[in-house]
């Protein structure tokens, strides 16, 4: 900037603000639709545009399956329309688990919009997620498994997303690595410790383009209300027990 | 109107298979088939020149080896020789799509309406007969008004007739009983005795008499060749609603040439499905190849579809399994199931919107086309029922699902189920108490809660439910919850809880 000030008297904010969307716009991360609001995650978070973009694929890992699973099916309930929930393989352990649209439903998700897709190949669920993302009649698309996902293939899922305007969750056991993925975000539990109705859950958002990584945050999913609750002032999820998410 | 048939007579077809199937038989040494009847050995089939020898089926195979020391024998197998009946005659719908087999060795097609096509009915026959001799199979043929005088005249002259409609009965009178009507080979012996060779020695005879000497099978026939009652010809295939014809002049090979051609047919297929105001269920493309075998690949649609690029995504896949060979030299792409579409309903493709809603819905459609040519795709209907197992059925994507009952809210149901439920070693204080310790995958777990039992009676009036359960959902140190159920003493764990 330096070279800039001695030139002329540029207007640093608009330099900066035009220097800002160019690198956007590289990134592919805040192409313009301006029709497509963010999916609203939880209040407080200071997430950057208010919330989960669409027409993006967002990472979700946990090692628990039932609270990334319960994560992921309130973010589809939020787009508001049809639903693709693709199936892989046994992600987490030796047991083959099936989406129960009865729990489901629970976090908001109506059955009538629910599609269930089960790929037994990993290339053949990546297929058919990138199809879905393309496909505008769908809102959202979840992607439970544990296969091979590197740069390029979630590259060609983000341009599928951009191109249909779908919410693409990747939900997978195991550690952050080098995708392409918007935002990339870890679910795990915290106990209630007092009796078993609202789960609260440990959430961190690991890798976002265009903004900071957060938390992590304690959340209590309000079943009722159907809404995510940031906890104020209790850190007790530091323990050791909840930073190894589960058994 | 009246119909008009072809009949055809594969006299040698058990034969002429084999030698197609093994190509390196000497052409100049007589073959026959035998089989095992009781501790005799029978022929059941012999060629032209076994024939000219002297052979007849129904010989003894000592015999035949007797007189003709280089015959070539084989096993009969009247399976395998159905299965080429049967694809000959899917061979034949080139002229016809009414085409019909007439076991053991015959084939009838309806060619009411195509004679003009080839240029007259003498030609259509005149093409089939060189056709099938290039193939290696004798035939002979015969057109007439109905199925059976047209079989009855192809197997008992060889001179391929052509005989005009209304009088069925003068062109097969002169005819030989045994080539006509088919007739097993003891009656025709007691008719011979009789003096009774032809058929219109039996078409003098007052029929009562007829019947009660010779039963109502030989009536029946005399019937049916003579045209007084036709049978209904029950065709290999379904008629297709709409089609769609390429010859090639040059066989195609590669799947280039395969997909222009498939463009080509889309092309046109669709274009009569607009015109006809009609959308197509199901697509079949046929592929003729060049030595005879026709060989077929159908995709579906969930809605009625004339795109003709949704069309061709949805056959990229299957085409695939096409086996070429020396090429196809003709194709046709036929609409088996239709259904009306309202015109405005098919927008362009790739023009799809988000907002219109039959728009969105012809996208979500034409996706789930494509995710289940190779996928199981599935929507769920809530089912009257409280067992977790049946209380979800699953539905046609592109069915409507019924409306939620509002007891699945209220209901702590897990979200994902283990498609097994997988026993679990749990300790309870008492048999009746919720469990205090787990063990699962190998670690033990002190629980942190439990709260239960939700108790699940068996549904009797329904098989294979099991025993009764009580479900508990617990929660492990780590926080994380399971759904775990007591049933018939056995501990299982069957969902992952949020």
């Amino acid at each position: 900037m330096s070279s800039a000030d001695s030139d002329a008297p540029l207007d640093q904010a608009a330099v900066l603000a035009a220097l800002r969307a160019r690198v956007a716009r590289q990134e592919g991360a805040g192409r313009a639709r301006p029709d497509l609001a963010p999916v609203p995650v939880c209040e407080g978070l200071g997430l950057p545009g208010g919330g989960l973009s669409r027409a993006a694929v967002h990472e979700v890992l946990t090692d628990a399956p039932g609270c990334g699973a319960a994560f992921s099916a309130v973010l589809l309930a939020r787009t508001g329309g049809t639903v693709l929930w693709i199936a892989s393989g046994r992600p987490w352990g030796q047991d083959e688990l099936v989406a129960w649209p009865p729990g489901l439903a629970r976090c908001g998700l109506d059955p009538a919009r629910l599609v269930l897709v089960r790929a037994e190949r990993w290339g053949d669920a990546l297929w058919a997620m990138e199809e879905a993302l393309r496909c505008p009649a769908v809102t959202g698309v979840v992607l439970a498994g544990n296969g091979r996902l590197d740069l390029t293939a979630t590259r060609r899922l983000q341009l599928a997303a951009e191109t249909g305007g779908a919410l693409g969750l990747l939900l997978r056991p195991g550690a952050v690595g080098h995708t392409a993925a918007v935002t990339c975000w870890r679910v795990g539990p915290i106990g209630a410790g007092h009796g078993l109705e609202d789960p609260r859950w440990r959430l961190e958002l690991l890798r976002a383009r265009g903004g900071r990584p957060g938390g992590p945050w304690a959340v209590t999913w309000r079943v009722a209300a159907g809404t995510l609750e940031l906890d104020e002032g209790r850190a007790e999820f530091d323990a050791p027990s909840a930073s190894r998410a589960s058994g | 109107m009246t119909g008009r048939f072809l009949a055809l007579h594969l006299s040698e077809l058990a034969t002429d298979r084999i030698r197609r199937s093994e190509p390196d038989l000497p052409p100049d040494r007589p073959l026959a088939t035998w089989a095992a009847s009781g501790s005799r050995r029978l022929l059941v089939a012999v060629d032209r020149a076994a024939a000219g020898a002297g052979l007849r089926p129904g010989g003894a195979l000592a015999d035949a080896q007797a007189i003709l020391p280089d015959l070539i024998l084989r096993p009969a197998d009247p399976v395998r020789d159905g299965e080429v009946l049967r694809s000959l005659a899917h061979w034949a719908r080139r002229y016809t799509p009414l085409t019909a087999t007439d076991p053991p060795d015959g084939l009838i097609l309806d060619i009411t309406g195509c004679g003009h096509l080839w240029g007259g009915e003498a030609a259509l026959l005149a093409d089939v007969l060189a056709r099938l001799r290039r193939f290696g199979i004798a035939a002979r043929g015969a057109v007439a008004g109905a199925a059976a005088t047209a079989a009855a005249l192809a197997r008992a002259r060889d001179d391929n007739p052509v005989a005009v409609s209304g009088i069925e009965e003068a062109v097969v009178a002169p005819l030989p009983l045994g080539g006509a009507l088919r007739l097993p080979q003891p009656v025709l012996e007691a008719l011979a005795r009789l003096g009774l060779r032809q058929v219109h020695h039996l078409l003098a005879l007052p029929r009562g008499p007829l019947a009660r000497r010779f039963g109502r099978d030989l009536l029946d026939r005399l019937d049916a060749v003579t045209g007084r009652r036709t049978a209904p010809v029950q065709p290999v295939a379904p008629p297709p609603e709409l089609v769609a014809v390429r010859e090639l002049l040059e066989p195609v090979i590669t799947r280039t040439a395969i997909d222009a051609v498939l463009d080509r047919l889309l092309d046109d297929l669709c274009g009569r499905l607009r015109r006809a105001g009609l959308g197509a269920r199901r697509v079949a493309l046929l592929a003729w190849r060049v030595d005879g075998a026709v060989q077929e690949v159908a995709v579906g649609t969930g809605l009625a579809m004339r795109e003709p690029a949704h069309l061709r995504r949805l056959f990229a896949e299957p085409l695939g399994g096409l086996e070429p060979g020396l090429g196809f030299e003709r194709m046709a792409l036929e609409a088996r199931v239709t259904e009306g579409v309202a015109a405005g309903i098919q927008g362009g493709f790739g023009v799809v919107g988000r907002g219109g809603g039959a728009e969105a819905a012809m996208a979500l459609a034409q996706l789930l086309d494509r995710l289940r040519q190779r996928l199981l795709v599935q929507r769920v209907a809530p089912l009257a029922s409280h067992w977790p197992e049946h209380s979800v059925a699953a539905l046609d994507p592109h069915g409507t699902p019924p409306a939620m009952p509002p007891g699945w809210v209220a209901q702590p149901w897990p979200v994902l189920l283990l498609r097994r439920p997988q026993p679990l070693e749990v300790v309870a204080l008492l048999s009746d108490e919720p469990p205090s310790l787990l063990r699962w995958r190998g670690q033990a777990y002190r629980l942190r809660g439990a709260e239960g039992p939700l108790r699940l009676e068996p549904e009797w009036w329904r098989a294979g439910s099991g025993p009764r359960r009580d479900y508990y959902r617990v929660e492990l140190p780590s926080g994380t919850r399971l759904w775990v159920c007591r049933a018939g003493g056995r501990w299982l764990l069957h969902g992952h809880l949020p």
